[in-house]
């Protein structure tokens, strides 16, 4: 009998018990943030990690969302297209339907198919390849302009301030480079400045003397690069031993301080395309000194993309009042939002409706200061 | 000189740095195969590792405060040898030499669980974002004439040559002259019967292991100042190149290696002045098919006696 009464009473203890793992299971909400944690890119992953828990955390701060609290579950997709689609796998079998992220251009469109095919809202704070909204998709949207956007802005300032005699297009290859580096050098061709050269790195390869030569000999004075810094740094590095000092630009991929500790003083005056520095505008001034104190580097040009993104997620959730990513798919459509990279809109394809580039010079030291138009 | 043929010295002395290097790292795929007959898959591997440890003592030096420019070199050099040989050295006695006898299949399949072992490690103790160092050695000479084209070396140009040089001739001399540098060779003609003359053969299996590290260490040291930066990556494709000037020149030669690096580099250079230079390692990869089509043995090789 006292067995028996033992028993009941351990019973009764797990049933409690699981009662309240599950509630508490109720009260959190899942949100996956993807992108490289390891790899050559990895440091771009941190800037898009740092904003999303910032902003995670500042709204369980505010008492969460609907009554549940937030909470970030980073996933490394080291920016590879495979590893990328098996991320997005993992994360549906976790159970979470909604994404931050992917980050590189290459891997957020293959994992942009599995989000929707599976329910799941997806918005990336870093991906700029104009493709990845041009599916027709319910589910996927950005917080950052396009990259076309990006090479028109580029290509418009170039044709009315540079005004360069012989021009060279190079690129990595990659969607993202030579997605960018076509525009821009379409749009030039269309206003008469034809590219003297329009050629192709190696992504990874240290040796670019060879190319460095060729610029040389064809005299070109201003180049357009279109890919990340990794190559863009060797290549000032070694055009400055070589004497071949040409005005080079670049898109937000090249944005980094690595760059400088790659190039050096061949760094200076390097012109780029970025993001507006949400960091340095007024409204943003609290939340600055919150990851200062953080010890993180608010500067990254994915950091409030990213912040921005969770920002509108949850406003969508607090208004519907439901967590499920279609209807809130509906609300950010139809909806304008203030975040804190202004106030904000999205087209039908999940684009934003106004664009966020603007035009910097790089400075040896790693700062950039906004070039007057 | 007219421009055309400035800017084609200037694509040579180009290629024939990055030569001299594919040069230095394809001595170790082609003694190694010379002697055992396998391909050390690793060995790119132990090339990143070389510039590694060069780049980690350079930059502990300059913070250290040593300012003068040859103490730091000849240090850095002497630790990334000694390292990397060290490396050389332990991949054989851990992954290949318990395999010995076997199937040839096994050690090549070792060899490249060792390489990937390797970068993945690396990666993991030093991070994979790539490491940055500034400029020790810049400037260089001109000339020609600077309205029609201007031909560059630079001094980290110059110091790969004459390196590259120096450790190519004191290994010839190694190889030719020495005791132990005898034994090689005989081991590399019959081992069996090197072995039944009294000679520890594992030893000498060892020391080409070493000798190779070593050499590939120095490429490390070369490279990593010529390029200022380096991450866990860049032992495949130098690795890749490197063999496949090997087997250019004839996998097991010595004097085939050199010339294959160089025929390589310059191959590659020339490429990329005349087409896109996104066509270089197409080139380079089709002038390898097109060689072992007509001289299956490489450029200098020997071809394969039947042992009997």
């Amino acid at each position: 009998m006292t067995k028996k009464a033992t028993f009941g009473k351990t019973l009764v203890a797990a049933g409690t018990l699981m009662a309240a793992i599950t509630a508490a299971h109720a009260d959190t909400l899942k949100i996956g943030i993807a992108g490289p944690v390891t790899g050559p890119v990895a440091q771009y992953g941190d800037m898009q990690k740092i904003g999303a828990m910032m902003a995670i955390d500042k709204i369980n701060e505010a008492g969460g969302v609907n009554g549940m609290t937030l909470e970030g579950v980073i996933y490394d997709d080291a920016c590879d297209p495979k590893q990328a689609v098996a991320v997005a796998n993992r994360i549906v079998n976790d159970d979470i339907r909604h994404v931050i992220g992917h980050l590189c251009s290459s891997s957020t469109e293959p994992a942009s198919d599995i989000y929707e095919e599976e329910g799941v809202m997806m918005i990336t704070a870093a991906s700029t390849s104009p493709s990845i909204t041009e599916k027709g998709y319910e589910l996927i949207f950005r917080t950052i302009g396009l990259d076309s956007l990006q090479g028109t802005l580029a290509a418009d300032y170039i044709k009315d301030k540079i005004k360069p005699q012989r021009l060279a297009v190079i690129h990595d290859k990659q969607q993202y480079g030579e997605g960018l580096a076509t525009t821009v050098k379409e749009i030039l061709g269309d206003a008469g400045i034809e590219s003297v050269m329009f050629e192709g790195v190696t992504p990874g390869d240290k040796d670019f003397s060879a190319l460095i030569a060729k610029l040389k000999r064809n005299n070109i004075d201003f180049v357009y690069y279109g890919g990340y810094h990794p190559e863009l740094g060797l290549i000032l590095r070694q055009s400055r031993e070589k004497g071949f000092d040409a005005a080079f630009m670049g898109p937000e991929g090249v944005v980094n301080s690595d760059l400088a500790a790659i190039a050096g003083d061949a760094m200076e005056g390097v012109l780029a395309t970025a993001p507006k520095s949400f960091d340095q505008s007024p409204e943003n001034a609290a939340l600055v000194e919150a990851f200062k104190e953080r010890n993180e580097d608010p500067s990254g040009p994915f950091v409030f993309p990213a912040y921005s993104a969770i920002q509108v997620m949850t406003e969508a959730m607090d208004a519907t009042g439901k967590t499920d990513p279609f209807e809130l798919a509906e609300h950010l459509r139809a909806n304008r939002f203030d975040t804190t990279i202004g106030e904000i809109g999205f087209d039908a394809k999940g684009d934003l409706t106004e664009p966020t580039f603007e035009i910097y010079t790089l400075h040896a030291d790693g700062s950039k200061t906004p070039v007057s138009k | 000189m007219t421009e055309t043929s400035l800017y084609v010295l200037q694509q040579l002395i180009n290629g024939l740095t990055i030569g001299s290097t594919y040069a230095l790292i394809a001595i170790g795929y082609t003694m190694v195969y010379g002697i055992i007959g396998m391909i050390n898959f690793a060995h790119g591997e132990v090339y990143m590792i070389g510039t590694y440890t060069a780049f980690i003592t350079i930059i502990g030096l300059l913070t250290m405060g040593v300012g003068s420019l040859p103490i730091i070199l000849l240090l850095a050099l002497m630790t990334a040898v000694i390292i990397s040989s060290t490396y050389g050295y332990a991949i054989e006695r851990v992954a290949y030499r318990p395999l010995r006898g076997g199937p040839r299949l096994i050690p090549l399949i070792t060899a490249i669980g060792m390489s990937i072992f390797l970068q993945n490690y690396i990666r993991l103790a030093q991070g994979s974002r790539d490491l940055a160092m500034p400029a020790l050695i810049s400037g260089g000479i001109e000339f020609g004439d600077p309205a029609v084209f201007e031909v560059s070396i630079s001094w980290m140009q110059l110091i790969i040559w004459v390196v590259t040089f120096i450790s190519m001739t004191a290994l010839a001399l190694f190889i030719s002259r020495s005791r132990l540098g005898r034994a090689c060779r005989a081991c590399a003609q019959d081992r069996g019967m090197t072995n039944l003359l009294g000679i520890d053969t594992n030893r000498i299996i060892a020391l080409t292991f070493i000798i190779g590290a070593a050499l590939a260490a120095v490429a490390g040291l070369l490279l990593g100042l010529y390029y200022g930066t380096i991450n866990p990556y860049i032992g495949f494709m130098a690795g890749l190149k490197a063999f496949t000037a090997a087997v250019l020149g004839g996998i097991g030669s010595i004097p085939g290696a050199m010339l294959g690096g160089l025929i390589l580099g310059v191959t590659e250079a020339l490429t990329a002045a005349f087409f896109p230079s996104e066509y270089k390692d197409v080139v380079a990869f089709s002038l390898l098919v097109l060689i072992l089509l007509f001289r299956p043995t490489g450029l200098l090789g020997k071809p394969e006696v039947e042992k009997v």
